[in-house]
């Protein structure tokens, strides 16, 4: 029997286009539109009508997967699905491993993580914390302008922006600790991303110590001393409690994670 | 034998593993329409106002139900064995516990059944709430049960599960040292992957035919006669295939409930829970608050033990009567102690009501005995192994409730498990057995004992 | 729309929003993926597109396009059981049944892209999904028979002859 789907209402709007302008055109200002990566995060709220979208924009035709290099620059398209991440060098490829199970990674995109709205009782986003330490630039559209910028300019706009890609130059290391997961469907309760760019500057990054992902400049500042570093980093971050871990125990855990972190890339000079 | 260690086809098997088992979820029945319910936001209120109007005129909404439609609201799931009726099918003038069903929908699809509940207006005048099953059990403690805050209709209108044997007195004061400990597990959500579900068919008949995942069919079925005051001979159930339950769907309402609206809407009706509504609303293990203290000797025997147990049971009854009845024959674990005192209390809570889990009753006491032999263990300074050997279950002796063990298994489960680990038992305790005590193993305190099992 | 479903081909109504699940189950009433959480947690919904795992109740019907969908039901019937099929039942690694048919189409995923009988790489592969009947040991011990190509005599724990074969359940 064809019954009307638990997800949708007969009223909203599908758009589905088949390219980038297509897409920057569709997705308009973004003013009642709901971006569907690979639905990974949004459809279970439609279905739990938590979501009740007037228009849809599904991307996965608009061709914005793939990775590419030009040169020692790697460019991320916004619908590459999270397991293409998970060959890749730390911190990005332990990171993308990380994240779920292998059917979701499948599933979700690079470009929904990033976007990813606080969820309810979970942190989200863990890729934010990776593309944060590598310095990541991030294309966007809205409003009818495309423009290019830094990630942390671009993550507290990033639910009204139509992400395109993420672009990056490769490091010359990298390295990812994070808090273990007891089973595939818990959320990284906390994790440390870790880059010594080609010149020699480290970016530390965190995810699930409060907001979204987090640069962590104290600890960057001490960088040399990984153990003063790691205390550092508590002045950079407002951890709370949820279901997995609370306040207090990210706080002890953080310094710990970035001081891995900071080892690891000094061993591999 | 014939069976034992042969290899048994499951006769499930090849359905399973191509995908043919129907699951009632999978039953497909033109017409069919969907359900969602009206669930209690708080965790405890006075409901002041229901009208189901607005619901009832959408188009597409063929049944709403209320507590009005049901033929006998309140029905006790295990009246046979005394335990009095004390939860509404569906809530009449409050509310106990966070999602407790107020209203059903029946309509023709999820989407829309779902917005005839959100237009269906009800107003609450908020209650304090308990969570906690010791708190329930002040006496200051808000009442929030009709009968005050614990079950009170064991035999005898006794208010508790009670268990004397021996002299406790002497025991404590015999003791050498008195060890205590509190435990309290927590509430277990079963989880089945397969979320409560029922549909029901009004035949032409004027027969039911209800399929459901109950794990108890025959249990379900009395149930529903008895909600809907039909003889048995009206309901045809269709059961036996269940996608898990582990004790969780054996207290199910989901039957009755989806009778009510095949009936009243003259259509099939189904009614899937969501995961949500599965880890919110459906019934857990009980978490429970333990304590025990046990007078004890320093070469490590047991002389008595005092215990109190509370048993959760969340906002109703429904079957921890009985859960704590089997708990309390068993609060001494393998191991004899002659001397007792145990009161065991079913203590009501505003969290979700709860139920039977794997071993009902047991594995909160069986976690909390032999955690407690393991730190007398420690207490006194012995090997644990050693203080269970001793203390455990010979022929003749008798349970907390006199029954008398013929075959107690307690000595070479230990010396077995010992062995396994490879811990070194000295050689009495590697060559002991379950035979009656006597010598060194046959102390003072259960001398008394052997000689009148009956008596204790 | 059309869907390919274990090679027949459907004309689909639903909206390409709808998750393929509910398309499957309720528009085209294949019911071998079940709905456990409706939020990919627990890996019953789990199908095949070309070959890959997929998590049905997250994935929107069109994002599908030609991708080639294999349910439970497309391993193999009841007459002709595929050997990962016959593993499962050899090893008694189905209890309620309910979780298998997404384990199966994991595991046969999982051994089609050359995974071999190691425990560990075949708990990584169907980490994401929950089984709470069995305590998966016998799960993960049937995909790696069926990983080493072992053969089973079915005859000692096939159904019996006192028990038909027809689908189970409702008439």
């Amino acid at each position: 029997m064809a019954t009307a789907s638990v997800a949708m209402n007969a009223a909203t709007e599908i758009l589905m286009p088949g390219s980038e302008g297509e897409a920057i055109a569709a997705f308009g200002d973004g003013a009642d539109v709901v971006v569907v990566g690979g639905g990974t995060i949004v459809v279970p709220e439609m279905t739990y009508r938590r979501l009740r979208p007037t228009r849809a924009l599904m991307l996965g035709r608009a061709g914005l997967e793939g990775i590419s290099r030009d040169g020692s620059r790697t460019t991320i398209g916004a619908t590459t699905p999270v397991q293409a991440l998970t060959e890749l060098a730390a911190p990005l490829g332990p990171c993308a491993s990380n994240i779920a199970d292998l059917e979701i990674r499948a599933q979700a995109t690079v470009g929904g993580n990033i976007c990813a709205g606080a969820g309810n009782e979970a942190p989200r986003g863990d890729l934010q914390g990776a593309f944060l330490a590598l310095g990541a630039t991030v294309r966007s559209a809205g409003g009818g302008d495309v423009a290019e910028e830094a990630l942390e300019e671009f993550l507290p706009k990033r639910r009204e922006r139509l992400m395109l890609d993420v672009s990056f130059d490769e490091p010359s290391a990298g390295a990812f600790a994070a808090l273990d997961r007891p089973h595939t469907h818990d959320y990284t309760a906390l994790a440390v991303s870790g880059v010594r760019a080609a010149d020699g500057t480290i970016r530390l990054a965190a995810t699930g110590a409060g907001g979204w992902g987090t640069r962590l400049p104290s600890a960057e500042a001490a960088a040399s001393d990984p153990e003063a570093a790691g205390q550092a980093a508590l002045a950079d971050v407002t951890p709370h409690d949820d279901a997995i871990a609370s306040a207090w125990y990210r706080t002890k855990v953080l310094p710990v994670l970035v001081r891995r972190v900071l080892t690891e890339l000094k061993e591999s000079a | 034998m014939k069976v034992v260690g042969a290899r048994i086809p499951r006769y499930d098997g090849v359905a399973h593993v191509t995908g043919r088992t129907a699951y009632v979820d999978d039953v497909r029945i033109p017409g069919t329409l969907w359900t969602k319910a009206l669930r209690s936001p708080h965790h405890h209120a006075g409901i002041t106002k229901l009208d189901t109007s607005k619901a009832e005129a959408m188009a597409g909404v063929h049944a709403v139900v209320t507590w009005q439609d049901v033929p006998l609201l309140e029905y006790g799931h295990l009246a046979a064995l005394g335990i009095p009726a004390d939860e509404p099918l569906l809530a009449k003038d409050e509310v106990r516990y966070k999602g407790q069903p107020i209203a059903l929908v029946a309509a023709e699809s999820e989407d829309l059944a779902a917005e005839a509940v959100s237009r269906i207006e009800i107003e609450f005048e908020e209650r304090p709430a308990l969570f906690d099953v010791r708190e329930a059990f002040d006496a200051e403690a808000p009442q929030i049960h009709q009968e005050g805050n614990w079950y009170k209709h064991f035999e005898d209108e006794m208010d508790r599960r009670q268990i004397r044997k021996g002299d406790i007195g002497w025991a404590f004061e015999n003791a050498d040292t008195i060890v205590q400990g509190v435990y309290r597990p927590a509430a277990i959500e079963h989880c089945p992957v397969e979320t409560q579900v029922c549909q029901v068919v009004p035949e032409p008949s004027g027969r039911l035919t209800i399929y459901s995942c109950t794990q108890a069919l025959y249990f379900s079925m009395g149930v529903v006669a008895a909600h809907l005051q039909v003889p048995l001979n009206k309901l045809k159930v269709v059961g036996g295939t269940t996608g898990g339950g582990f004790g969780g769907k054996v207290d199910t309402a989901t039957e009755t409930m989806c009778c009510l609206l095949a009936m009243k809407s003259g259509r099939p009706v189904k009614w899937r829970w969501t995961r949500e509504e599965e880890f919110l609303c459906s019934s857990t293990r009980a978490p429970w608050h333990m304590e025990i203290a046990d007078a004890v000797s320093k070469d490590g025997w047991i002389l008595g033990r005092k215990m109190l147990t509370l048993h959760d049971a969340g906002a109703y009854s429904r079957f921890s009567p009985y859960g704590l009845t089997k708990h309390s024959f068993h609060h001494t674990g393998a191991y004899t102690i002659p001397n007792l005192e145990f009161d065991g209390y079913v203590v009501y809570t505003n969290r979700t009501p709860t139920t039977a889990m794997r071993g009902f009753g047991v594995t909160s006491v069986s976690f909390a005995v032999e955690t407690h032999m393991s730190r007398i263990a420690d207490v006194l300074g012995l090997d644990p192994y050693e203080i269970r050997l001793k203390n455990a279950n010979r022929i003749g002796d008798t349970s907390p409730n006199g029954i008398v063990y013929t075959d107690p298994s307690t000595v070479p489960t230990i010396q077995t498990i010992a062995e396994s680990f490879g811990h070194e038992l000295p050689a009495d305790y590697r060559t002991m057995t379950s035979e009656p005590r006597t010598g060194d193993l046959l102390p003072e305190h259960l001398v008394a004992q052997t000689a009148n099992p009956e008596e204790h | 729309m059309n869907l390919t479903v274990n090679g027949v081909a459907h004309e689909v109504e639903s909206s390409p929003l709808t998750p393929l699940l509910d398309v499957l189950r309720e528009e085209l009433g294949i019911t071998g993926p079940k709905a456990g959480c409706h939020q990919g947690g627990c890996g019953a919904c789990t199908v095949l597109v070309d070959g890959e795992p997929r998590r049905s109740c997250l994935m929107p019907v069109g994002y599908v396009d030609s991708g080639a969908i294999t349910t439970v039901e497309g391993l193999g019937p009841p007459e002709d059981l595929s050997p990962i099929q016959q593993a499962f039942i050899h090893h008694y690694a189905a209890q309620c049944g309910f979780c298998t048919s997404g384990m199966l189409l994991a595991g046969q995923a999982y051994i089609d892209r050359g995974g071999t009988d190691d425990d560990g790489a075949i708990q990584s592969a169907l980490g994401g999904h929950v089984c709470r009947c069995t305590g998966y040991s016998k799960i993960v011990d049937a995909v790696a028979a069926a990983a080493r190509g072992d053969s089973f005599d079915l005859t000692e724990t096939a159904v019996g002859k006192h028990t038909t074969m027809a689908t189970g359940g409702a008439e």
